[in-house]
């Protein structure tokens, strides 16, 4: 409680009382599920104000900096520390130091291998584990990694302990990081029990535009219309240049992307809609996306809100977790928002060489054995133009962006 | 309950180590927390898999009740405890990476409840060298952090000052350490929470063996003591009637006890009790919260209510009067009629979504793939959305297996409802 800012008055409420309003404790509002709304600003400096320097610091940690040289002298200095933070005498914590060294911990000898496990083992999860172990050793001709697994954990570390080239780019002492998990629009049968998504971490002091940026949906970069007579003049300009508007919702809140003109109020439909009768969602508000960031959002953590982009590409967005940056995590803040987690799709590969990922879709074809049938780029000209360029055949064509284009 | 559970537990261990597949060590897991834990999501194989890895609750529970056992909140304890049952092996035998962090960051989440309260000083201690062991033992590169939650952080200081100020200086070291090594991530709140992702909340028991004791006063004068004096002090007061020459009032000689002492034993404790809520109530709030959210809030509130019970009926029965105990806690029967209404209004809800469901592609035409025909065997009702075609392709789903032959994809509009 000492280190408690609110708490000034002593024995005052540990805890603000919940008054419906924003608090910025955050606390659950369904166990387990989501929490109440609070401040994401407000929270950090929370745990800012609870928080010593040494709590914070990204610097290297110093103790291991310098583990030979002056080991004597090091150790004085440390028990000096020990013995000012516990208020114990020197003697006591340079016990301290012998007693509770990490050698006492060790139970493996030094010519044991970590990745067999010991025989005569009491603890259970080290039993079921062997139990696993054999099994996959009389199942499995070649265990291994698969790729997917590989994939998952390079994405979750690949960013790890990065520094930035440049100083100024480094992460502020005390930011908080958030997990955005952004699930994927189309909802296929075969997700109906696991939905998709992919997980970013953005930092409190970015703006929403650079989240919105830093999702890759396919929506953004489908063409529309049909090509089949000139298949070269399939446009370069992508839908995501063509509709720029996209909101996210938080809280009661449509955050709208204004920073084109050509940007359109896309929460206007549904406001009109909400307010037209008295549907009993409330007033809704509308703000510019460019002009907050996540540190000025009010948020439930858990609680499923929306991203929307292309009029009607909509993508559930859960914001699953909350905290300060460490020292292990990756300080270069050019690197956010930092993508840790995709799914892996499925490629629709051409039909043709059953090798490449899909680019053109065809309709009526009549050289295609399948409609709708798929074929990459240099199987779709082959099959179906003359070395001229010249149509043959009667069939419609579109250009295809696969889902799984971003793997 | 929790502890035949236990008991349990530890007899079921020789032929838990038979279990071959992760499907039948899901059973060892269902044992572990008999009560109130619904099938959970393995850690053992699969790669999703969230959730306690089967056996780490025991092996943990088992350090800390030997622990408990020593009767001693001194690390050179703990350590010997920790070499003697090997503890730091509980990483070894070829886990990957991806697998290895996963299990590592639940070890630590575990670890990490019993550091809080309602568990006893000892234990909490206890999961505090179990913290430190896993963390410096533990094998990933760099190393799983442990995740702190705002709110459990002030308990934490509270905790450490505590310690501090009862000379546990090891245990106070041992925390200082961990704080200096930068072992915590500073959070929100205890797990990633998304609502979308899970579909059963999952429910914490809390081991009734490493509970702090609510109330020591109410452990040593329980409502039967209180019941036994006043008996003893009925008859003894019958006695001194019954040999007085007097009947009526008792020889002066005899009168040794108040007689009223009963009566002032019981106030004491009624008040003590009466005290012990006021100085819980404060942080009554959060606490049932944590109540909540470790599901041990039902377990303990009839407990109480039961004391409460107990004392009443005594002090009625002081008085001679009998009162009668309600016992109404019936909550179920609402639930029943609920699902009963729901399956019946379900057809035509059914219906409705149905109809809903073949108009929705109809309506956005701004979308870039929409559904126009679908030719081949599609087994689907929604071939008749054909007559809403746009001009643009249809993109059927692509099924797992069939992944490179002919696609014999099921039609789905992009934007369906899910079905339950």
């Amino acid at each position: 409680m000492a280190e408690d800012p609110q708490g000034g008055g002593a024995g005052g409420p540990q805890h603000p009382v919940p008054s419906g309003s924003h608090s910025s404790f955050p606390e659950y509002e369904l166990p387990e599920l989501h929490t109440r709304v609070f401040h994401v600003g407000a929270f950090g400096e929370l745990w800012r104000g609870r928080l010593g320097a040494q709590d914070l610091s990204l610097n290297e940690p110093q103790a291991a900096a310098q583990p030979t040289d002056g080991e004597a002298s090091n150790n004085g200095f440390e028990d000096a520390a020990v013995a000012e933070d516990l208020g114990c005498s020197l003697e006591a914590a340079a016990e301290l130091r012998v007693v509770c060294g990490l050698d006492k911990l060790r139970c493996l000898g030094e010519d044991e291998d970590p990745e067999v496990i010991p025989e005569n083992t009491d603890l259970v999860t080290l039993c079921v584990r062997k139990g696993l172990l054999d099994y996959r050793e009389e199942n499995i001709t070649i265990d291994r990694a698969c790729r997917q697994e590989t994939f998952a954990y390079e994405m979750e570390s690949h960013a790890l302990g990065k520094k930035p080239e440049n100083p100024a780019d480094m992460i502020e002492e005390g930011e908080s990081i958030l997990s955005v998990n952004i699930l994927y629009p189309v909802i296929f049968n075969k997700h109906r029990e696991h939905k998709p998504y992919q997980t970013v971490l953005v930092l409190g002091s970015q703006k929403l535009t650079e989240l919105r940026d830093s999702i890759c949906c396919v929506s953004d970069l489908q063409i529309g219309g049909e090509f089949s007579n000139a298949p070269d003049q399939a446009p370069e300009h992508i839908s995501k240049d063509l509709y720029k508007s996209a909101f996210f919702y938080f809280e009661g809140t449509f955050y709208n992307d204004k920073r084109y003109p050509e940007c359109r109020d896309l929460s206007r439909t549904i406001i009109e809609w909400s307010e037209s009768h008295d549907r009993g969602y409330g007033k809704f508000q509308t703000a510019r996306m460019e002009d907050f960031t996540f540190n000025d959002l009010n948020i439930k953590l858990g609680f499923p809100y929306l991203y929307c982009h292309q009029g009607d590409c909509e993508h559930v967005v859960v914001i699953t977790d909350i905290r300060l940056v460490h020292h292990d995590d990756c300080l270069d803040r050019t690197l956010y928002p930092l993508l840790t987690k995709k799914h892996w799709l499925w490629t629709r590969k051409c039909f043709v060489c059953k090798m490449y990922t899909a680019r053109w879709v065809t309709n009526n074809d009549t050289f295609a054995p399948e409609d709708p049938c798929f074929f990459c780029d240099v199987c779709f000209r082959m099959l179906h133009y003359d070395s001229e360029g010249n149509k043959l055949g009667e069939f419609l064509a579109y250009p295809y962006v696969d889902p799984g284009t971003f793997n | 309950m929790r502890h035949g559970a236990r008991e349990r537990d530890v007899s079921g261990r020789c032929y838990r180590s038979l279990f071959l597949v992760a499907g039948m060590a899901q059973q060892g897991r269902s044992m572990e927390a008999p009560a109130g834990s619904s099938t959970r999501p393995m850690g053992a194989g699969t790669l999703e898999g969230v959730g306690i890895p089967p056996g780490l609750q025991t092996d943990c529970e088992t350090l800390l009740s030997r622990f408990q056992e020593m009767d001693s909140v001194r690390f050179e304890d703990f350590a010997e405890l920790w070499r003697s049952m090997k503890f730091a092996t509980i990483f070894c035998g070829k886990m990957r990476n991806l697998k290895k962090n996963m299990f590592t960051r639940e070890a630590l989440a575990l670890a990490w409840c019993y550091f809080l309260p309602p568990y006893t000083f000892q234990i909490r201690v206890g999961a505090l060298y179990l913290l430190y062991g896993l963390y410096n033992t533990q094998l990933c590169q760099p190393k799983q952090k442990i995740r702190v939650a705002l709110k459990d952080w002030d308990e934490v200081i509270k905790f450490q000052q505590d310690l501090i100020s009862a000379q546990h200086f090891d245990a106070a070291f041992v925390f200082r350490k961990l704080r200096l090594d930068r072992a915590f991530h500073f959070t929100a709140m205890p797990k990633l929470l998304s609502c979308r992702m899970k579909k059963k909340a999952q429910q914490a028991e809390v081991t009734q063996k490493f509970k702090d004791p609510n109330d020591r006063v109410m452990k040593l004068i329980t409502s039967d003591v209180l019941e036994e004096m006043l008996n003893v002090h009925d008859h003894y007061q019958n006695m001194k009637h019954a040999i007085s020459a007097d009947k009526s009032t008792p020889d002066r000689a005899l009168s040794l006890v108040k007689e009223d002492f009963f009566d002032n034993i019981k106030n004491i404790v009624l008040e003590h009790q009466d005290w012990h809520k006021e100085r819980k109530n404060p942080s009554l709030k959060p606490k049932l919260k944590d109540g909540e959210e470790d599901g041990e809030g039902p377990s303990e509130e009839p407990e109480r209510c039961e004391r409460a019970v107990s004392l009443a009926k005594i002090k009625a029965k002081a008085f001679s009067a009998v009162a009668q105990v309600s016992k109404s806690r019936r909550h179920r029967q609402s639930k029943l009629d609920s699902s009963d209404s729901d399956s019946g209004s379900g057809q035509v809800q059914g219906k409705a979504t149905k109809r809903k469901r073949t108009r929705e592609p109809a309506e956005p035409a701004g979308r870039k793939q929409r559904p126009s025909r679908s030719k081949g065997d599609v087994p689907n009702e929604r071939k008749e959305e054909k007559s809403l075609r746009l001009s643009m392709p249809v993109i059927t789903e692509e099924e797992e297996e069939s992944s490179d032959g002919l696609s014999k994809a099921e039609f789905t509009a992009p934007k369906r409802k899910r079905k339950h």
